[in-house]
């Protein structure tokens, strides 16, 4: 019931509460009606309990022209921003702590205009874990029109093979596994400090991958020391996989993946401490790095070691620049997995990559060329359009 | 001045000696410092790891939820022991296994068990990264650099003014940078005349942004270097015992004594 119905009094036509949509459950919204009464000299206060009969906490407190339904920030295709109409996401867990299933929220507004006041109606909502966020569609459309590419050229590679043009830091690599051979010295192999779910150290296993197998090919010994275990075991497992495909599984040894620290810097210590006393002939230094880069790969050139680096950490590039013979920028570093084994399925993942960055040429040249346009001729909805598809939300 | 400020004092100026002493070579002093970090930091690690995480994500929560139930099975055991916190929940059970399935390698005839776990790992690491990849290092992209050339002033005309053309040459800048860049990473296509010239002016603007990371890290570095001297400068005094030079002393006889006496060993 309505008990603010007086002409000149700011009531709450359609004031209602409910779950704020695509969220993980931590926020209510409330919805009303906009007033012609609504002004900068009326104020809105939102209050909160999770009972019907008190405790109210004061939740929000703005001005009567502020907070409408377009000015909540979700794209086009999941919310209509209307101006006609106030929206308020309420962050449930800052006031109420962690929020209990099923729980019952109350909320009512009270309107300010000068000397009077009204109270809202009680409304209530539950709040719920969405299993869908409708405004990320953009990016599962992006990832769909991905997999159909990368299907296409797959195919596409398999009937006609693909150019790959040259990357010299992945040239290098047999001349450093040779020289480490010639030489009667270790190869240290580095996967940095990233985890599993680090894109880079995805691709650092499978070039691993690929320099273990020419490491068997060659009876040469690699080393790799880690720092996070769960990489390391994977890497183990590359490791015994290159060996037997090289033919050579009697020379792999389990602890040629090993151990040292999940603390950055011990292990940057160590790692060094390791290379100076058993001077490798070469050092791969190939994944997620952070501040220990140049810690790493300093003492590698002071021994003396052929260093081929590759990161897409682009604060750590410059070092890798100025202490080894060749660095892999990233894009080149995802690339190089595919490059090394030439197998038909990985290449097409490189013509899937160049066929992402020519959209995103195209979209970059359209998209400022519109926006521009959109400028001049007060094109508004192209704008919102464009800022609505290229938006992560 | 405390007993254990000053110990600490000496403790930090003889660490950060030894760790320095690497500078000159690889030394006895250095190898101490190497191994206490290590093992003080999986110590840590492991210390965090107990107390952070298995304590309040895992036993906490499974041993509530078991003694809730079994109090309301059986009446006379919340006489003797009374869960702290809530109800709990049996759900940080699935991870704790998965979790403990990786140590099933330690045992080679169940080490099999461990390809679940990893295989949930990289799984998951690999379906946590796509959409992040994809929203920040493709959509987030192109976000940030779409941006109009130009602006309008308030009459509605073409802002020429110093600071909008200084925008638009940013814009123009920025977008030229991205799209030549870009070109340098196409790796499927043969670079001719012209797309060499192009992918050189890639590499120029590459070149341009390392510059600059590698001065503000450089200064970064510099920052941090700098607080290792002002501890070793603050630790000087007589409050500390004179702690930096005493050992700074000690460090050089024992270079002395050590790199002496291999000097005379080596053939």
């Amino acid at each position: 019931m309505n008990l603010n119905a007086a002409a000149e009094i700011l009531f709450l036509d359609e004031f209602s509460a409910a779950d704020m949509p695509y969220d993980a459950g931590e926020e209510a919204l409330l919805k009303w009606k906009t007033s012609p009464l609504d002004s900068a000299q009326a104020t809105y206060q939102v209050f909160a309990s999770t009972m019907q009969t008190g405790g109210w906490i004061k939740v929000d407190e703005f001005s009567a022209d502020k907070k409408f339904a377009s000015d909540i920030k979700l794209p086009f295709w999941a919310w209509k921003a209307r101006k006609d109409l106030h929206a308020v996401a309420i962050p449930l867990e800052t006031h109420f702590g962690k929020l209990e299933k099923n729980k019952e929220y109350f909320f009512k507004i009270i309107s300010i205009k000068g000397r009077q006041k009204f109270e809202s109606e009680i409304v209530s909502t539950q709040v719920k874990r969405n299993w869908f966020n409708f405004a990320r569609l953009n990016n599962l459309v992006f990832v769909l029109v991905i997999f159909g590419i990368f299907i296409w050229t797959v195919s596409h590679a398999k009937r006609k093979g693909l150019f790959i043009r040259r990357i010299a830091g992945l040239d290098a690599i047999d001349e450093a596994i040779g020289r480490a051979t010639e030489m009667g010295r270790p190869i240290y192999y580095i996967t940095g400090i990233g985890s599993m779910s680090s894109i880079s150290t995805i691709a650092s296993t499978f070039i691993l991958g690929e320099v273990a197998g020419k490491v068997a090919q060659y009876d040469s010994y690699v080393k790799v020391p880690h720092y996070n275990p769960i990489v390391m075991t994977v890497c183990k497992e590359v490791v015994r996989q290159a060996y037997l495909q090289a033919g050579r599984p009697d020379s792999y040894r389990e602890d040629m993946n090993f151990f040292v620290s999940s603390d950055q810097f011990s292990y940057a210590a160590s790692v060094d401490g390791m290379i100076t006393r058993e001077k490798p002939a070469a050092c791969f230094l190939i994944g997620h790095f952070m501040a220990e880069s140049l810690l790493l790969a300093e003492v590698g050139a002071t021994v003396g070691a052929i260093q081929i680096a590759g990161t897409d950490s682009e604060h750590q590039l410059p070092f890798f620049f100025t202490t080894c013979d060749y660095t892999l920028i990233g894009e080149e570093l995802y690339a190089a997995g595919a490059y090394l084994s030439k197998e038909p399925m990985l290449l097409s993942t490189l013509r899937l990559q160049d066929y992402g960055k020519f959209f995103v040429i195209v979209a970059v040249v359209i998209g400022i060329a519109l926006m521009t346009l959109s400028v001049q001729y007060k094109w508004d909805l192209t704008d919102k359009i464009l800022e609505n598809i290229f938006k992560t939300y | 001045m405390d007993f254990t400020a000053i110990l600490g004092a000496w403790i930090a100026v003889g660490l950060t000696l030894f760790i320095l002493s690497f500078l000159y070579r690889d030394n006895p002093l250095f190898k101490i410092a190497e191994n206490l970090y290590i093992g003080i930091a999986i110590g840590y690690i492991f210390s965090i790891t107990i107390y952070n995480v298995w304590i309040p994500k895992i036993y906490q929560p499974v041993s509530n939820r078991v003694f809730t139930s079994l109090s309301n099975w059986v009446p006379w055991v919340s006489k003797f022991v009374t869960p702290a916190g809530d109800a709990g929940s049996l759900t940080p059970l699935f991870p704790a296994i998965i979790g403990i399935s990786l140590l099933t390698r330690i045992f080679p005839k169940i080490s099999w068990i461990s390809r679940y776990g990893f295989a949930f790992i990289v799984g998951y690491g690999a379906g946590l990264a796509i959409p992040a990849t994809v929203a920040t290092m493709f959509i987030a992209q192109i976000e940030g650099t779409i941006q109009p050339v130009f602006k309008l002033a308030s009459g509605g005309a073409i802002d020429l003014s110093g600071p909008a053309l200084w925008t638009s040459f940013s814009a123009i800048l920025l977008c030229l940078g991205v799209i030549v860049t870009l070109f340098y990473f196409f790796f499927s296509l043969e670079h001719g005349k012209i797309s060499k010239k192009v992918t050189k002016i890639g590499i120029y603007f590459l070149m341009v942004y390392f510059g600059a990371a590698f001065g503000t890290t450089v200064m970064g570095r510099f920052a941090l270097l700098y607080g290792r001297f002002f501890d070793l400068y603050t630790y000087r005094t007589s409050g500390y015992y004179h702690a930096t030079p005493i050992l700074i002393l000690l460090v050089l006889i024992f270079f002395f004594v050590y790199f002496g006496k291999s000097r005379k060993t080596s053939p």
